[in-house]
Parts: structure tokens; C-alpha cells; sequence
């Protein structure tokens, strides 16, 4: 009986996701599907999922048209170090933040509020002089310090979640065990919040790496610009696009941050966490 | 010392010493001693449009050792946010290519220089009076118009001989009320006489205004502007409207499309004209089936004849450049006939320039560049885009009015009333 | 072993309204916090902070764009001009039933999709990947591929009604009464993969033991989910939904690129206009005299919000 209600369950759990992933992922397998296409199918009154005439052409322009490769080397440099350093800056203070209250929490709390809530493009020209007056504009260091800046409400907030879930009764018992505080944070607080901590990279990452704003502005010389940046120029006036290419260097442009978040997730799903709560 | 560092970097090719290098980079640029380094930002975005430009860079820098012109290419998506930030920040580029609807906030704000006194007489001869128009703000002239294109009509031909109706020509071109008569004519089962894609409704409309004598702006003898809504300014909006909800010849559901948006249901049949601008038919070459037959009329004629706005596209430099007198020297060669002949059949629009546009090469009638050519000189500035609070009234009061009333919801009288009375409210702030 | 045992504790005789003193004694009150905190303060400071000091100051003086004016302060000015701004108000309504309409379904169905992935399905690695799909998308494209999909005429989601037979379809994003819930579904979409991947990570601090105790209990699932995990959930709950509503309140790109603020003004979100006027009509002193209300109005709300949930779950 109980058996057979499990496997009910089962199905539909299974129908459920399917029913998630079809609404989530319909709209990129539009854009495979479209870089794929031939200018003719485009403007197809009645288009079709499969390409009936599939070609590499729109990659082809695509890489011919625009610095593709090293907009992508850009945008990885950029995303990586600021996801990096976003996490490496904020594990810490959020770690305050979670377990003292003082009045740095409330003034923390309250920045992230005004920052998160004030029109951005008020903010891009102050923004822009400081930059320059650092001598950062038009440098990947100042778009990253960018990044950091703008994950870190993010970051900060969701981690004082996760280490509010850590309990402050195993650090006290690895504390009363004889460990020093740092051993403590590193042994038992770091392995606990690890899911947290990936969960925040990989926001700080694909922050990083699909922003367009502060790179348009903040960027001049081709060689600097990053992926959306370049995506842009396949772009015309009236929102009219070159849009086989367009989708097909979109395309590209989606799948590292896919791969890297299926293999941090296949990691995490077998790894650290599950063993440091079952030991 | 940092050169043998940044080169330790590169070999290294590691993710942090990429870094190493972007940031060393910065010093870079005016190396070479007495080489004058100009930046020029190009919106060029079809493929054969960067080619051209692209090329011409390429052309100058080999012809010009001494002064160095480096291609930037940027995006009519975010030209205007781009432009305003580097402008603020004191960091734009020398050369910029925008359009003549976005100079004027920043002729204003004092970001772009002058062009009288820089320009050669080559040029300035060149190009007609009211194409320097559209970029004369005050007193002076912050751009070089040099590409523009008008809204012409896109038909499929088979449609349109099967009905019957009389072909216009740019010499015997259908008037507003005839144009109406044939999209009832060409409308039938599953199929719509046009779709007007409005996607931005104002410039459209104002624009086509003008050949039934529509303007809307007045401008007093104190410089003052003023909304005021004549006879001349209902046929265009009216027409549009009647088709879409009397005579069910437009269709309702293009009403919101972009250009684009509007190619299959022409490919496929279902609309038998799409009223867009010129350059568009290079889309239409390229996406149209095997076999699809279409053809280039000019749009409806008014009291004004063919008369109807344009924004050219335009060439301007930044103010704060140190060497305005060089970087004109680099539009120039850009404008030249045979260059401008090239950037304009690469963008698929007309050249603004006289000598350019007496090319034979653009009098064909393939694809329909005669028809095109035909309209030119018919071509005016367009209404009100040197007015201060111009962006807002089109934003905030006429691009919803004018939604409204298309799709139904309101009436002409309370169109009138919101573009006249809410109008001239948002005007009043400007000039106080 | 102690670890599992702590959790266990932790979870079930953790005295309600205690924690937060318990909390506070392993971090010292010394140089050693100020340590912790630096590295993210500084940055924060120089790069944020700045900026928005002079970002509200500009909400009090009579800044436009251009080099050619001087600015002058101007006290409260722009407030009392913004307070007769009718359209600014509409468009301030629009903001709140967008900001509440994407992020209360977003918040429904990201909880959905994390608890589905937390189970031990196959292939949910897989799974994970392609529920992050929304979020992995270039914005640049989103709004474009969307627009695809609404085309009256060649967008799949009409298509796909004809095949069914459902009708002729409809004008997604020009009908007036369709627009906004149309881009609601988009902001929906496109904010879910954030929300699923914290409430995840938030679900993988939930200590399977309990799971498997409670179970043997007899407990039903909905028990299970509201004893076991919603308590261990809730502060990411929290968190993701205060930073959800601020986000959605702010963002305009997206709806954009969608519709302009169309039809009729039916999607002007309120940041849209700020945009607008700072960026296209260069009132910059305006526009941040609406940023500083939008600002005002979201700290009340979540206030509000963060106050009632916060002692309803001490309360419990």
C-alpha cells in the first residue's frame, strides 16, 4: 500500500519537474533552435522547433563580426575574480553580521536596502568619476570591484541566512573541545555554510557575467568589453536585430555558466555536505 | 620594468595574469611619439554595414600613418546611456556616430563641438540645406547627417496585381484617402490590406504627418513652442485609426510590433502591405521565401505632396576632443561620394549627400533603391526634435495617447486634447 | 557524530526567543571583528556608499545633464513637485502590483522547484543545470526571445494555441488588459532561478535525521515540511523574498525592452520613469528625488514585512 503511494508520489514528482524544466528551458531551446536557422526560416509564418535547413553560418558571422573569443575571456576573468573575491569578503562580515548584534548589522541591513533600491542609473555617473579618479576606468580591475561591490548586498544577506542556520552550539562545543576560533570557523562553521557559500558564488558569478550596464560605461577600448557588451552590437535601431547571429553568440554565451553550475551542483550533491552531516 | 612584467604575464596565460595585463594596458594608447590617436564609435550593426565601415578605418590608417583612427563599435540599443555617462565622465570618443533625433540634449548640455568652422566647403556644399537642419541647434551645427531613409510601403506583388488596384508612383502616388480605399480593397479572408507596426507610434505619425501638411509644434517669433492641433494634423492619425477599427484593414495585433515583428505575416500572406523604413528591405531580401515577389511604393501623399520626416544618422565630435580639426578631417574622407555610396548601401538607406546620391549604382529599380532615390528630396527634418521637452512629451503624453486611441480605447477629441493641453503643460516646464 | 547530535538539539530544544544571546558569544567583541569586517566595508564605502550620498543629495538640488548649467540647491523642491506628478503616482501603483505579482508567485514556485530538486531524483544534477537557464540567458537576448514568443503572428505561444485548437490567439504585450500580466510571467520566469538556487542551498542545511525521524513518526509530508524544513528555511525564505521584492521593484530593463511602458502606459514601472527622466530628459534631480520615495516606500514595506516575520517566527 504504502509502497504503491510512493511510486504515485514518485511520477508525479518526475511530472512536476518535467512540467518546471519545459516552462523554464522552452525559451533557450527557442534560441538554439534559432541559431540554427537560415535568415529564410526567420521569417517564417509558421516556424519550426527543428531547423529544416540547419546551418553554421549565423556562428560563422558571428565570430567574424565580433571579438567573440576575447569577450569571453573577458567576462570569465571578470566573473570568476569577483565571484571570488564577493565570497572571500563577505563570508566573514556576514558571519558578524549573523552572530552579533550590533549597530554595524543595522547599518549593514540598512545599505543593502538603499543600495538595492535606488535607481541605478543615478548612481553610474558618481560612480564613474570615482572610478576615474582611481585611474580604473576602462580596466577589468574597476569592473570587478564593480561586481564585488553590487554582489555583495547579495551576498552578505543570504549568508547571514545560512549561517543563522549553523548552530552556535557546535562552534561552543568545538570551542569547549580546545579548538581555537579560527580552527573552529574553518572545521565546522565553513563546511556547514559550503552550499551557501557555492550558492553565493555562483550568484556573484552569473551576476558578473551577464552584466551589461557597467561594462558599456565603464569600458571603452574593444579589446576590454565583455560578452553582453558585444551582444549588443548585433542590435539596431526600432529593437531590429541580426538575429541568427545574434542568438547563436547568445547561445554560447549561456552555456558556461550552465556546465559550471551542473558541476559544482554534481559535486555538492555527493560531496562535503552530506558527509559532514552524517559523520 | 612593467613591460617585462606584462610579457612574464602573457606567457604565463593564466587567468590572473590576463588580469595582469588588462590592467597594465591602460597606459598604453598614445605610444608612439606624434601619432595622433582618434577613437570613432560606430553603430554599424549588419553585417555588410560593419564591412564597410570597417574597411574605410582600415583605408584611412593606411593612408594616414600620423593619424590613427580606431574602431569602436557601439549599439543604437544603448547609444544614449552610453553617450550621456562617457559625456559626464569626460571620457566619450572623438568621433561618434548617433542619430539626429538623440543630438539634441547633448548640443544643448555643450558636449558636442560646433561643426561650422571645421568642416570643409566640399562638404558643407554637399549636403542640402534641410538635411543640415536636422542637426542645427541654436545657432550651431553639432553633426553630419549623411544616411537617412524613408518610410516607404513594402507590397507583395502578387496581391497587388491581383486586385487590381492602380500602382503609385513617386510622381502619381496614392493620397491618404485613396491609400484607405486599397487596404479595404486588398483586405479579404485571413488577410489584412496592412499592419502599421507602431511599436514607437510618435515619430511615426508625426513623420508621416507632414505630407498632409500635419506640424503640431509651432513656433512663435519670441522662439517659443506651442501644441496646437490643425485639420492637417487629424488625416494621418485618423487614417490609421479608421483602418484599424472601422475598416478592419490594419491589423489590430501589429499595432504594438516592431519592424521585424511584422515580416513573417507579410511573408506568409497575411498582410499584403508593411509601411517601414527604407533600410528594412534588406531584411526582406534576406528572410523573404523562394520566390516571394514584393515591391517599393512610396507612402501616401497629402496637401504637402510626399513630404515626411527623417532623423538622419550622423557623424559628430565630442567636444572635449583635443583634435577636432584632425578628426574632421577623418569624417570627410568618410563622406566622401564614393564612400558615402558605400556606407549607404551597406546600411541599405539613401546617402544624404548630392553627389552621392547621383550614383548609378542607387538608381536601380532592383530592390526597389529607385523608388527610394525618387522620395529623396521630399524629405524634411522631422517635427519637433530639436524642441526641449520634446523626449518627454513623447514619452510620458503621446506615445500612450496616441496607443489609446489606435487600439480604440479613446476618441479623437480626447486624443487631441491630451496631445494639445497635457502637451504644452510638459513644454511650459522647458521653456520658462 | 557531535555534529549530527548538535544539529538534532539544535533543531528540537532550541528555546524560542533565545537564540539571538546565544548567538552573540562566540565572536569576541574585539579588534578581531573589525578584521572580519573591513574587507567588505571598505570597498563598500568607496564604491556604494559614495555614490549614494551623492545620489540623494542630488534629490535636493536642480541637477541636469549638460556642462553648461551651474546646479543650485534647491531644499525640498522636487518632492513638492513630485507629490502633484498624477502620472508618477499611476506609474507607482503599476510598480507595487508588478513588484507584489512577480514576487509572490516567484517566491510559490521557486520553494516548488527546490524541494523537487532536493529529492533523490535521477538526474537531478541535470535537472539543477537546466532550472538555472533563466538566470544563465544574456539579458541582452531575454526580452528579444520573449518578444518571439508573444509575436501575434509567428510567436510559438499563439502557435501553440492554434494547434490545440484553443482559438486564434491574442496581441500578448499590446493588449491593454493582457500587457502587464504578460510581463509579469516574464519577471516571473526570469527571476525564479535565483530564489530556487537559495531556497536550495537553504534546503540542503536541513538535517536529513529529522526527515527520517519524523517519518517514522507517521508524519505526513506537509507536517514534516512545516516542523522539519520551513523552520530551518525561513530565514532564507526571508531573505530571498525581502531581496526578491526589492529587485522586482527596481528592475525595468526586461519590461523595457518588452513593451516601452506601453501600451497606454499600462507597464510604466516606476523605475522606468526615473530612468526616463534622468537619463533622457536629464532632470537628474528629479529623478532622484523619486529614487529617495521608492526608497522610502520599499524600507516601510519591508519593515514591515521583515518585523511581523520575524516575531511571528519567535512567537512560535
Amino acid at each position: 500500500m504504502s509502497m504503491r503511494t510512493g511510486r504515485a508520489a514518485r511520477a508525479g514528482q518526475y511530472a512536476a519537474l518535467l512540467g518546471y524544466l519545459v516552462f523554464l528551458a522552452f525559451p533557450f531551446l527557442w534560441l538554439v533552435s534559432t541559431a540554427f536557422k537560415p535568415a529564410r526560416e526567420l521569417g517564417s509564418l509558421h516556424p519550426t522547433w527543428i531547423p529544416e535547413n540547419p546551418t553554421l553560418d549565423n556562428f560563422r558571422t558571428a565570430f567574424d563580426e565580433q571579438p567573440l573569443l576575447q569577450a569571453a575571456a573577458n567576462s570569465l576573468i571578470a566573473a570568476l575574480c569577483a565571484a571570488f573575491i564577493a565570497v572571500l569578503v563577505a563570508t566573514p562580515m556576514a558571519y558578524v553580521m549573523a552572530r552579533r548584534r550590533s549597530r554595524l548589522s543595522t547599518a549593514a541591513t540598512g545599505w543593502v536596502v538603499i543600495s538595492q533600491a535606488f535607481p541605478l542609473v543615478l548612481l553610474i555617473i558618481p560612480l564613474f568619476l570615482i572610478l576615474k579618479n582611481l585611474h580604473l576606468i576602462n580596466t577589468l580591475w574597476g569592473l570587478i570591484m564593480v561586481y564585488v561591490v553590487w554582489a555583495l548586498p547579495f551576498a552578505l544577506w543570504m549568508l547571514v541566512g545560512y549561517v543563522r542556520a549553523v548552530p552556535a552550539e557546535l562552534e561552543e562545543a568545538a570551542s569547549v573541545d580546545g579548538a581555537g576560533r579560527l580552527r573552529t570557523l574553518v572545521s565546522v562553521t565553513a563546511p556547514l555554510l559550503a552550499p551557501g557559500i557555492v550558492a553565493t558564488a555562483l550568484f556573484a558569478f552569473i551576476t558578473a557575467w551577464n552584466e551589461l550596464f557597467f561594462a558599456l560605461v565603464l569600458l571603452k577600448t574593444p579589446e576590454k568589453q565583455t560578452l553582453p557588451v558585444v551582444l549588443t552590437h548585433f542590435i539596431g535601431a526600432e529593437g531590429a536585430a541580426d538575429l541568427g547571429p545574434l542568438a547563436a553568440a547568445a547561445f554560447l554565451a549561456t552555456l558556461p555558466s550552465l556546465v559550471i553550475f551542473a558541476i559544482i551542483q554534481r559535486r555538492i550533491t555527493g560531496g562535503m555536505l552530506a558527509g559532514a552531516v552524517k559523520n | 620594468m612593467r613591460a617585462s612584467l606584462r610579457r612574464t604575464a602573457a606567457a604565463a596565460a593564466t587567468a590572473l595574469a590576463l588580469l595582469l595585463t588588462g590592467c597594465a594596458g591602460t597606459d598604453d594608447g598614445g605610444g608612439d611619439s606624434g601619432r595622433i590617436e582618434l577613437s570613432f564609435q560606430s553603430l554599424a550593426w549588419q553585417k555588410e554595414s560593419v564591412d564597410a565601415n570597417k574597411q574605410l578605418v582600415k583605408e584611412w590608417n593606411e593612408a594616414h600613418p600620423d593619424i590613427h583612427v580606431t574602431y569602436i563599435p557601439g549599439s543604437w540599443d544603448t547609444v544614449h546611456d552610453q553617450l550621456l555617462t562617457a559625456f559626464e565622465g569626460d571620457e566619450a570618443p572623438d568621433i561618434i556616430h548617433d542619430a539626429s533625433d538623440d543630438l539634441a540634449d547633448f548640443a544643448y548640455g555643450g558636449y558636442l563641438a560646433d561643426l561650422r568652422t571645421l568642416l570643409p566647403d566640399r562638404l558643407t556644399s554637399d549636403i542640402p540645406r534641410q538635411s543640415w537642419s536636422t542637426t542645427t541647434f541654436g545657432d550651431g551645427v553639432y553633426g553630419v547627417p549623411f544616411l537617412q531613409e524613408p518610410r516607404v510601403l513594402i507590397a507583395n506583388t502578387r496581391i497587388l496585381a491581383a486586385s487590381g488596384v492602380r500602382i503609385p508612383t513617386p510622381e502619381h502616388p496614392w493620397s491618404w484617402p485613396e491609400f484607405r480605399q486599397v487596404t479595404r480593397e486588398l483586405t479579404g479572408k485571413g488577410r489584412y490590406g496592412i499592419a502599421w507596426p507602431l511599436k514607437e507610434p510618435v515619430s511615426v505619425t508625426l513623420n508621416l504627418g507632414l505630407s498632409a501638411g500635419g506640424k503640431l509644434f509651432h513656433r512663435a517669433a519670441d522662439g517659443k513652442v506651442t501644441i496646437r492641433a490643425g485639420e492637417g494634423d487629424r488625416i494621418v492619425p485618423d487614417t490609421i485609426h479608421d483602418q484599424v477599427n472601422t475598416d478592419h484593414s490594419a491589423a489590430r495585433t501589429a499595432l504594438g510590433m516592431g519592424g521585424s515583428d511584422t515580416l513573417p505575416g507579410f511573408f506568409g500572406g497575411k498582410y499584403a502591405m508593411v509601411p517601414l523604413g527604407f533600410s528594412y528591405r534588406q531584411q526582406v531580401v534576406e528572410q523573404a521565401p523562394e520566390g516571394f515577389e514584393w515591391t517599393v511604393l512610396p507612402a501616401p501623399a497629402g496637401s504637402a505632396g510626399l513630404a515626411q520626416g527623417v532623423s538622419p544618422q550622423t557623424l559628430s565630435l565630442s567636444e572635449a576632443s583635443p583634435h577636432k580639426k584632425e578628426a574632421a578631417q577623418f569624417i570627410d574622407f568618410l563622406l566622401r561620394p564614393p564612400n558615402m555610396v558605400r556606407l549607404a548601401k551597406g546600411d541599405w538607406m539613401l546617402p544624404t549627400g548630392t553627389a552621392a546620391l547621383a550614383d548609378p549604382s542607387l538608381h536601380t529599380a532592383e530592390n526597389g533603391w529607385a523608388t527610394g532615390v525618387a522620395v529623396a528630396k521630399t524629405l524634411r527634418p522631422a517635427p519637433a526634435q530639436s524642441v526641449r521637452g520634446y523626449p518627454e512629451w513623447k514619452d510620458k503624453v503621446a506615445t500612450p495617447a496616441l496607443q489609446e486611441y489606435y487600439s480604440g480605447a479613446i476618441g479623437g477629441d480626447e486624443l487631441r486634447k491630451r496631445l494639445v493641453d497635457d502637451g504644452n503643460r510638459v513644454l511650459a516646464r522647458y521653456q520658462r | 557524530m557531535t555534529l549530527a547530535s548538535a544539529t538534532v538539539r539544535s533543531g528540537r530544544d532550541g528555546p524560542p526567543g533565545s537564540p539571538q544571546d546565544k548567538r552573540s558569544r562566540p565572536v569576541n567583541r574585539s579588534a578581531g571583528t573589525w578584521f572580519l569586517v573591513l574587507p567588505a566595508l571598505i570597498p563598500i564605502l568607496v564604491l556604494s556608499v559614495g555614490p549614494l550620498l551623492y545620489g540623494i543629495a542630488l534629490a535636493f538640488t536642480d541637477a541636469q545633464s549638460g556642462r553648461t548649467r551651474s546646479t543650485q540647491w534647491v531644499g525640498g523642491l522636487n518632492f513638492q513637485d513630485l507629490l502633484h506628478d498624477t502620472l508618477f503616482w499611476d506609474s507607482f501603483r503599476i510598480g507595487l502590483v508588478w513588484a507584489f505579482g512577480v514576487t509572490v508567485p516567484q517566491f510559490v514556485l521557486a520553494l516548488g522547484l527546490a524541494l523537487l530538486l532536493n529529492q533523490n531524483l535521477r538526474l537531478r544534477w541535470l535537472a539543477r543545470a537546466l532550472a538555472i537557464i533563466p538566470w544563465a540567458m544574456p539579458e541582452v537576448v531575454v526580452g528579444l526571445m520573449w518578444r518571439l514568443v508573444y509575436n501575434p503572428d509567428a510567436g510559438i505561444l499563439n502557435e501553440t494555441i492554434r494547434d490545440l485548437g484553443l482559438g486564434d490567439g491574442r496581441d500578448w504585450l499590446t493588449g491593454l488588459a493582457t500587457a502587464l500580466p504578460a510581463v509579469i510571467v516574464v519577471g516571473v520566469w526570469s527571476g525564479m532561478p535565483q530564489t530556487t538556487v537559495a531556497l536550495l542551498a537553504g534546503l540542503q542545511n536541513t538535517p536529513h535525521e529529522l526527515h527520517e525521524a519524523a517519518a517514522l513518526d507517521g508524519a505526513g509530508a506537509w507536517r514534516r515540511f512545516r516542523t522539519v524544513t520551513w523552520p530551518v528555511l525561513r530565514p532564507v525564505a526571508l531573505s530571498i523574498t525581502a531581496l526578491n521584492f526589492i529587485w522586482n521593484f527596481n528592475s525595468f530593463a526586461l519590461v523595457y525592452v518588452l513593451t516601452n511602458g506601453g501600451p497606454g502606459g499600462r507597464t510604466r514601472l516606476p523605475m522606468l520613469f526615473a530612468y526616463e527622466e534622468a537619463f533622457h530628459y536629464g532632470q537628474f534631480g528629479y529623478a532622484a528625488a523619486m529614487g529617495c520615495v521608492m526608497v522610502a516606500v520599499i524600507s516601510v514595506i519591508l519593515a514591515v514585512y521583515l518585523a511581523g516575520r520575524i516575531r511571528g517566527g519567535e512567537d512560535r
